[in-house]
């Protein structure tokens, strides 16, 4: 709305912004701090920076908790549901779009009206299903429920992707030969990377940040994914707040990092409304 | 490969896919809800209506639903006053605009049991920062989960501080296409800042304000993660709305006839939203 003119409004600005960016950030930072601390200073001190720094909470963390596991398992089921989603949404978008034929609008309609489900009607039938099939507490389990989430908003986005994306660009390479599959794979793919990148980095978030079907799907200690395994520390451990704290950094890391060096393609998704949350 | 076949193959993939894993969940959750069983492996029983029968007489199915409406309401009022108001303070120019835009973001990127467990952290009793800045303010601590009306109050500033960031980012980019002549135009016309946001920002941005109220109130009616970790829909039921209900007859006390229903209704009342959503932004045909 450009430049404010006068003192006290400038003013008044400056201290708004500040809040926006204390009442945001100070948790966050308040998160990392205690993972930062001495466990035994962590219970006694409250000082805004810690006097020491130190390692041993991670150092318990990564030693003495099935942590390491789960991370494991959480960075497993995020790559698979990311991948499978790529593959599979930019397939359907692309067909959606370029063609005039019946079964478009159920898959469109289906993918929207997934985003409004309640995650319990695709809870209960998904882990029925996988219990009867002997895959119960499964990875793969975990990763056809988070499909339910990550697939309408990849063919979602995609579809608003393509729409925009001219027709002539493709008819132009199949003029000069191309088949449609060369013309897809050489002219609408590399065009639509940004686009793939979006919905890569958003179905990551949904996956690595599931809680409720891991708590669904998962029984098992070995299968858990982090934010179940975290959920779990804070009841058996008798409220280490150190090393879940630490825990906690872990998992929210590489979503800070990758919103840090992409944060445009985050914008652009969440300016979509690709976003379920 | 002609033309013709690389399409027809794409949506058939397509086809299958969003059967497989979108429809067919959903019909089959329906159908559960007609059945009676005890065991996910067990072998179900057709009962007809009794699960709805059941389910509606029970007085806590009316509580949840109560309790699920004051949570989204609470919560979508509070996320989209916030995020306007961040909005418009972020869309101002300020030294350090993209780091604040950039923390803005944050609480959005986190995964909601990192939240949860952070906030347990701030407001624990003994050591917690939150607690011990209400201490030394003099003030009586204060007791986040224990009565009902803290709880719910405690479930919502924690879903407010998670989701505003969702509504500070459409708001932030809508009123970048707001045209700047009209405040111009205002400007020149005397009109106070007041006004110019009451008469030209509001209206400009009631089309994203809609989309945003009926997005955020979806699915912050089907909220489970949040209301499950921090209360676990208590004490004694005060925060449990139907997606915990439904998690409770299904997973704890082994209804999964029952649970399938209590889904199936939520599904039933969301789908009223949805018309509504698509007669006012009809899906566009090409």
């Amino acid at each position: 709305m450009g430049r404010a003119k006068t003192l006290p409004r400038r003013l008044g600005l400056y201290i708004a912004a500040l809040v926006i960016a204390i009442y945001s950030a100070f948790p966050i930072y308040w998160m990392v701090v205690s993972s930062l601390r001495e466990p035994t200073e962590l219970l006694t001190n409250v000082s805004l920076i810690p006097n020491v720094l130190s390692l041993e909470s991670y150092r318990n963390l990564l030693e003495l908790t099935d942590y390491p596991r789960h991370f494991l398992n959480s960075v497993i089921v995020a790559v698979v549901a990311v991948l499978v989603t790529m593959v599979f949404s930019v397939m359907i978008a692309y067909a959606v779009t370029r063609q005039r034929i019946r079964g478009k609008k159920v898959i469109v309609g289906a993918m929207l009206y997934a985003y409004m489900f309640p995650p319990l009607l695709i809870a209960i039938p998904i882990f029925t299903i996988f219990a009867r099939l002997g895959l119960g507490d499964t990875l793969t389990g975990l990763i056809a429920s988070h499909l339910t989430l990550t697939l309408p908003l990849g063919v979602w986005f995609l579809w608003g992707f393509f729409k925009s994306m001219p027709f002539e660009l493709e008819e132009a390479a199949m003029v000069d030969g191309c088949t449609r599959l060369g013309a897809f794979l050489r002219v609408v793919l590399p065009l639509a990377l940004p686009g793939l990148i979006t919905v890569a980095i958003f179905s990551f978030l949904l996956s690595w940040t599931d809680y409720t079907f891991a708590l669904v799907m998962i029984g098992s200690d070995a299968n858990k994914t982090l934010p179940v395994g975290l959920a779990s520390m804070v009841g058996s451990f008798d409220l280490r707040w150190g090393e879940i704290m630490a825990g906690s950094t872990l998992i929210a890391l590489p979503l800070f990092a990758a919103f840090a060096l992409m944060s445009q393609y985050f914008i652009q998704g969440l300016g979509a409304g690709a976003v379920k949350g | 490969m002609s033309s013709k076949t690389t399409i027809y193959g794409f949506l058939f993939v397509g086809l299958a896919v969003t059967l497989a894993l979108i429809v067919a969940p959903a019909v089959y959750a329906v159908s559960l809800s007609f059945y009676q069983m005890d065991s996910f492996v067990g072998a179900p029983k057709w009962v007809g209506f009794a699960n709805y029968a059941a389910v509606l007489q029970a007085p806590e199915f009316w509580r949840a639903l109560v309790n699920g409406a004051i949570y989204a309401l609470g919560s979508i009022v509070f996320q989209v006053i916030l995020g306007i108001g961040f909005a418009l303070v972020l869309n101002e120019v300020f030294p350090g605009r993209n780091l604040v835009r950039g923390l803005s973001i944050l609480p959005y990127l986190l995964p909601t049991v990192v939240v949860i467990l952070t906030f347990k952290w701030m407001v624990d009793g003994g050591i917690g920062i939150v607690t011990k800045a209400v201490e030394a303010m003099g003030l009586p601590p204060i007791n986040w989960f224990e009565s009902p009306g803290a709880a719910m109050a405690s479930t919502i500033l924690v879903s407010v501080w998670m989701w505003t960031p969702f509504v500070t980012t459409c708001f932030l980019a809508a009123l970048q296409t707001v045209p700047q002549s009209l405040y111009e135009a205002a400007r020149v016309d005397g009109t106070t800042a007041v006004q110019r946001f009451f008469h030209i920002t509001l209206p400009m941005l009631k089309p994203i304000l809609t989309v945003v109220v009926l997005l955020r109130a979806i699915w912050m009616f089907n909220k489970f993660d949040v209301i499950w970790l921090l209360t676990r829909g208590g004490p004694v039921g005060a925060t449990e709305n139907l997606a915990i209900l439904s998690y409770r007859h299904a997973f704890n006390l082994f209804d999964i006839g029952g649970g399938a229903a209590i889904a199936t209704i939520s599904f039933a009342l969301l789908s009223v939203a949805v018309l509504v959503y698509f007669w006012v932004f009809p899906l566009e045909d090409d």
